[in-house]
């Protein structure tokens, strides 16, 4: 062999920071394992490296060819990224177009009008809404990928967040429906003149603002979601199937809210929808059911600590 | 069961000889030893990750110690399927290699 083990301490070694991040790649347990067998080993620098990096390449590429993976991200996280971004795109819309007209243009004789005061708050509420129910979405989708298998929940929750990136920004919606109308003999609509184009031209609102939204309503709740998905597998069996039960539900009441999702349900769907958008606005507020999730485990915490505190001062 | 592969065969065997002493690096000398070639630990631990997953070796973290910089070893034993996987093996490797050149110290025929 032409690289004898030696008698220097691993540790002080100049490649030992190397090798000591490396492992970090590893599951803490294995972690421990492989640094204690290269000190007890007392293998050579560029060696330990190696012996390292290959594991961690061993580890890392064992995953993807599970597949369960393969089926997740079919199933479950490209169609929900891409659900998400689309609504995501919207609200940032929906939120840049608001934010200029009472940021932007914000002019204190309108504040005298009743009349200003009427939409706004109607606004305020109607977009608070929005945001609510997308935030609870994205906590909701990040809840099922939470109860993936552990082998492949980091790479799924990664690629999920890739996904919805990749979907927000080569505008994977709008894209859709121009293959869809393609695909159907449709003729593509003219392109009209921007009636946002005061908006669009501002560049926080055209660059920025969609990401901003896209980060704090979708990623952020996301990863809540995926962290409490994962640590329900703590919970009782039947609470664990009422909660991925509510999860699943929410992501499927997303594709109602998704304009070019509503293509592929067919005109008879679509005209009975139309027909009853009064009634189709309730089931988005049923999918707030997170916010009850979270008063919930924070009455039991409450109720936990008061017990304990009881309990100590007597 | 589909018959264990040679690098599985080369653990299991190494892991018996050691009895309570068999671990990642007592297990990784034990085969470069045998064999003459390097042994990685990747190689190592993903192998042994599969044998414990076919039942053939359990494995277990054992205590920290000073000779490892305070850190544990995975401790490693062949459960009674693995034994029973290994003979088969080499039971095979036995008959298929009566008669070959290289067992009888005949000159090979060309």
């Amino acid at each position: 062999m032409d690289n004898e083990p030696t008698n220097y301490p691993m540790s002080s070694r100049k490649s030992w920071p190397i090798v000591l991040w490396l492992s970090g790649f590893l599951g803490q347990a294995e972690k421990e394992v492989v640094l204690g067998d290269l000190t007890e080993y007392g293998e050579s620098g560029s060696r330990a490296i190696a012996s390292v990096l290959g594991l961690v390449v061993r580890r890392k590429s064992a995953v993807f060819l599970d597949l369960r993976l393969w089926l997740a991200v079919a199933l479950v996280v490209l169609p929900v990224s891409y659900l998400l971004s689309a609504i995501a795109e919207s609200t940032a819309g929906e939120g840049a177009v608001y934010s200029w007209m009472y940021l932007n243009n914000w002019d204190w004789v309108l504040t005298r009008n009743p009349g200003f005061w009427h939409v706004l708050r109607e606004m305020a509420m109607n977009f608070s809404i929005t945001c609510l129910v997308l935030a609870c979405w994205s906590w909701s989708a990040g809840f099922v990928i939470g109860r993936f298998p552990n082998a492949i929940l980091q790479v799924s929750r990664n690629t999920f967040i890739v996904l919805l990136a990749a979907s927000f920004l080569v505008d994977a919606p709008t894209r859709f429906i121009h293959f869809w109308m393609f695909l159907h003999g449709l003729p593509l609509r003219p392109s009209l003149p921007d009636i946002h184009a005061p908006i669009t031209a501002n560049a926080f609102y055209h660059v920025f603002f969609p990401w901003i939204v896209l980060t704090i309503l979708v990623v952020l709740p996301a990863f809540s979601g995926v962290r409490q998905g994962n640590r329900s597998s703590l919970f009782e069996r039947k609470m664990r199937v009422v909660l991925v039960t509510a999860a699943i539900i929410s992501v499927l009441i997303m594709l109602i809210q998704v304009p070019s999702f509503g293509l592929l349900l067919g005109a008879p769907v679509r005209q009975w929808m139309w027909r009853n958008r009064n009634a189709m606005q309730v089931p988005p507020l049923l999918c707030c059911w997170p916010m009850f999730y979270f008063i919930a485990i924070g009455v039991g915490r409450y109720g936990r600590c008061k017990a304990a505190i009881t309990q100590c001062t007597r | 069961m589909e018959m264990i592969g040679e690098f599985e065969y080369l653990i299991l065997s190494s892991a018996a000889r050691l009895g309570a002493q068999a671990y990642g690096a007592s297990i990784r000398i034990e085969i470069e030893k045998a064999t003459g070639r390097r042994c990685s630990i990747g190689a190592l631990y993903t192998t042994l990750d599969r044998l414990e997953g076919k039942g053939l070796v359990d494995t277990w973290m054992g205590e920290p110690t000073r000779e490892r910089g305070g850190r544990s070893k995975r401790l490693v034993q062949v459960t009674a399927t693995g034994v029973k996987e290994a003979s088969n093996f080499f039971r095979t490797i036995s008959r298929i290699s009566k008669g070959a050149s290289w067992t009888t110290n005949r000159p090979t025929t060309r």
